[in-house]
């Protein structure tokens, strides 16, 4: 089963997701189609639990999906919908189906007004926001986390993009929530900004592993002073080093999913997301070396890869919060215990 | 692309129990071990820890119990690896031998040879050596020029190893040398196991590093007579050999741990109030070092299943000696103290430590360029 869906992701993506697809999404146009068949393969749903529709995959394995995506480009907001229908599955709101995103709720106020919960305020660059039927945050009623599935239509939506073209829009709320759009979340998953920081490791992870593999290919073709560039000793140590660079944030974004929904993902997914953007800086220079200027243009398809890792890089936490919130724990451990806390942050757990 | 993919360990690979063992017993055994020695990381001899490490099992755990190992999993021995070297404990006499000597004898090696060594090293007596670099065959091993040629009853070598690290106090070396011609720039190599107390003509000398320690020697080999029972595996197939003791000699947690004893000091430094700045840089070194911890924790898992990751060790290498290269120049942006060998605090006498050992972390057990050559290949680069 764990391998059938991500065998079936891996030939729907081969088949459909282009060079040109991922142009024209960058040009603004949603690829609907695509997205009819990932819903027809049910992937969308591979990370809620089997009594609420889902396939019944260990976490670790849907989360797989968020690489294989990310290592074809997929613009669509497929790790958006997978996380969004996980929270709602969780606290038992319906699943809309659909596009869905997610959003960081920070900047949301919540106020009771008789029965019905008023959200108002920004949500700033969510992914996918206008090509989204729902948007699901998470934000603070009376203390405590609340689950918000916000349906776009009533919300105002300013267009923007990231570094790759991909929506990125800045939302207004302003409406009144009924119980069947609001919940109380009983356990944190980790939060937005976690989750989101876990699909963005994991796609860089899986676009990383893409550059790595269109540079190899080009150094291999590409000849200068009589011989492929591949044979040139400075290019096979950039692309060594790039090659250990993608293991490196690979496995720590794994490292992430295999803890997703314990209490060890707080520190994981602060390592996944930290490696990944360290790894992104290393991996996207040398990738733009290897290829010289045609890797430079807008026909060749490597920008569409570069251009998502360094975006990712700034979303859902930046590597400066992140780097803030980790040294901030190691730092409160006991003098001397700095070695406990890398083994317990990295600790498996008792297997469930 | 199966170069980048690291499975995660296997389920239970933490093995607490035993690592709580391994903490309480250390904290009694190195409760007046200081930080500049702790700095020494896996350099540190003591022969009478090793043998006390051993008494608890902790020597040899891998190997199977006929041979007086404790048959447990390379997962077990990277737990008690790891802690001893977080806690800086002076492990060499008993380290190469247990890593790397003692698996090669057990795969390659004779009964006779099995029984006779294999136990003494697993009861933590016997300090191994690994001659392989010479003159002038270095990063280009198969240029080896040490000969042993066919005698009655054995062999008489001659030639010159260098870098020797801890010949001068060892036991027994490992001799990678060759004994014909080949065609084949890999053929004509043998690997020997020389008993260094008993065995004569075989000149040791000392070569002083730059910070004026004793730890590596030149060995000469002199009409030396070895019998033919040292003879280590098959005549010819030394450089298989040699290539599958790597994996086992690359992955472990001494290829990024060797300046965690700075890391220690430097965090306990910075533990009373940091900025911002110094908090954001003590994340990303523990973020790293996590990653590290687990892509060398996966390489540990593969070769318990029996499985040559020598590509996934040789990235884990390479990024580790990054790592661990980079620990005084980051103490340096975060703390103003200068390095004192010797010096009054702690911190300055362990900085001064690491920052002279640095420099050897990605010249011993492969160069960074032999690595990223290695793993260049495993890309497909043609
Ligand atoms: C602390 C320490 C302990 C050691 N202990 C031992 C030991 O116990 N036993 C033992 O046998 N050896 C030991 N060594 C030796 C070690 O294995 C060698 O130093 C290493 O293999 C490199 O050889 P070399 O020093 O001769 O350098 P060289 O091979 O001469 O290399 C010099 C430089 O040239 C580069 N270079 C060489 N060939 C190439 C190439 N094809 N492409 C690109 N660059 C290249 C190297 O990467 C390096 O940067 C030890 C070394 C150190 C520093």
């Amino acid at each position: 089963m764990d391998s059938m869906i991500h065998d079936m992701a891996e030939r729907l993506f081969r088949d459909h997701v282009s060079h040109a697809l991922r142009e024209d999404a960058a040009a603004g146009h949603c690829p609907e189609a695509l997205w009819t068949r990932i819903e027809e393969a049910g992937l969308h749903m591979a990370l809620v639990p089997e009594e609420a529709g889902g396939f019944g995959v260990p976490a670790a394995e849907a989360l797989r999906l968020v690489r294989i995506a990310g290592a074809h480009g997929l613009p669509l907001p497929l790790a958006e919908t997978l996380i969004a229908n996980a929270v709602l599955a969780r606290v038992d709101l319906a699943l809309p189906g659909g596009r869905l995103t997610i959003a960081e709720g920070a900047g949301l106020r919540l106020e009771r007004r008789g029965t019905a919960v008023h959200a108002s305020g920004p949500l700033t660059l969510v992914p996918f926001a206008r090509w989204a039927d729902r948007i699901v945050t998470i934000a603070a009623l009376d203390g405590a986390d609340h689950v918000l599935s916000l349906p776009v239509k009533d919300l105002t939506v300013a267009p923007a993009q990231d570094l790759a073209g991909m929506p990125r829009d800045d939302v207004k709320v302003d409406l009144a929530l009924t119980e069947a759009d609001a919940a109380p979340l009983p356990r944190s998953l980790g939060g937005m900004r976690g989750l989101g920081a876990l699909v963005r490791s994991l796609a860089t992870a899986g676009a990383m592993e893409t550059i790595l593999s269109m540079s190899v290919e080009y150094a291999n073709d590409r000849v200068q002073f009589g011989r492929p560039i591949g044979k040139f000793q400075a290019i096979q140590h950039y692309l060594a080093t790039m090659a250990g660079e993608t293991a490196a944030s690979r496995t720590a974004a794994e490292m992430a999913a295999d803890s997703y929904d314990t209490p060890a993902f707080a520190l994981t997914v602060a390592a996944a997301k930290i490696r990944a953007g360290d790894a992104a800086e290393t991996v996207g220079a040398l990738a733009h070396q290897v290829h010289g200027a045609i890797g430079y243009t807008q026909e060749h398809a490597l920008h569409h890869f570069t251009k998502r890792i360094w975006s990712w890089r700034d979303e859902f936490g930046t590597e400066l919060d992140w780097t803030r919130e980790l040294g901030r724990a190691a730092l409160s451990s006991p003098q001397g215990t700095f070695w406990h806390f890398i083994t317990d942050s990295t600790a498996q757990g008792t297997p469930a | 692309m199966t170069l980048t993919a690291f499975p995660p360990p296997p389920p239970g690979a933490d093995h607490d129990d035993l690592r709580q063992e391994v903490r309480a017993f250390l904290a009694e055994e190195l409760a007046d071990f200081p930080p500049e020695k702790r700095a020494e990381s896996w350099n540190g001899f003591s022969r009478d820890f090793s043998r006390r490490l051993a008494q608890r099992g902790w020597v040899g755990m891998t190997f199977p119990e006929e041979y007086g190992g404790h048959a447990r999993s390379a997962l077990e021995r990277y737990v008690v690896s790891e802690e001893l070297l977080a806690a800086g404990a002076p492990v060499i006499s008993h380290w190469i031998a247990d890593r790397q000597s003692g698996p090669l004898i057990l795969a390659k090696g004779t009964e006779d040879q099995k029984h006779q060594i294999v136990p003494r090293i697993a009861a933590g007596e016997l300090c191994f050596c690994i001659g392989m670099s010479e003159p002038d065959s270095g990063s280009d091993l198969a240029a080896t020029r040490t000969l042993a040629t066919d005698v009655e009853g054995g062999f008489r070598v001659n030639g010159t190893k260098v870098w020797t690290t801890y010949a001068h106090v060892a036991d027994y070396m490992i001799l990678f040398c060759r004994t014909g011609k080949s065609e084949d720039r890999h053929g004509g190599m043998s690997q020997f196991l020389i008993d260094l107390k008993a065995t004569e003509n075989i000149q040791i000398s000392p070569i002083i590093d730059l910070g004026g320690e004793h730890h590596f020697n030149q060995v000469i080999f002199d009409d030396t007579f070895l019998p033919s029972d040292a003879l280590l595996g098959e005549k010819g197939e030394g450089w298989s050999q040699v290539m599958s003791e790597l994996a086992f000699e690359r992955s472990g947690p001494e290829r990024f741990l060797s300046s965690f004893a700075l890391i220690e000091e430097l965090i306990g430094v910075l533990r009373q109030d940091a900025t911002e700045a110094q908090q954001a840089e003590i994340g990303r070194l523990s973020a790293h070092l996590m990653v590290l911890r687990q892509m060398s924790r996966s390489v540990a898992g593969m070769l318990n299943e029996g499985k040559n990751p020598a590509l996934q060790a040789a990235i884990v290498k390479d990024l580790g000696a990054l790592f661990e290269q980079d620990i005084p120049r980051l103490a340096r942006s975060l703390v103003s103290r200068p390095a004192v060998p010797g010096g009054g605090d702690s911190y300055a006498a362990v900085l001064a430590y690491t920052a002279l050992a640095v420099p050897s972390f990605s010249l011993r057990g492969g160069t960074r360029e032999i690595l990223r050559g290695i793993i260049a290949r495993g890309l497909g680069l043609r």
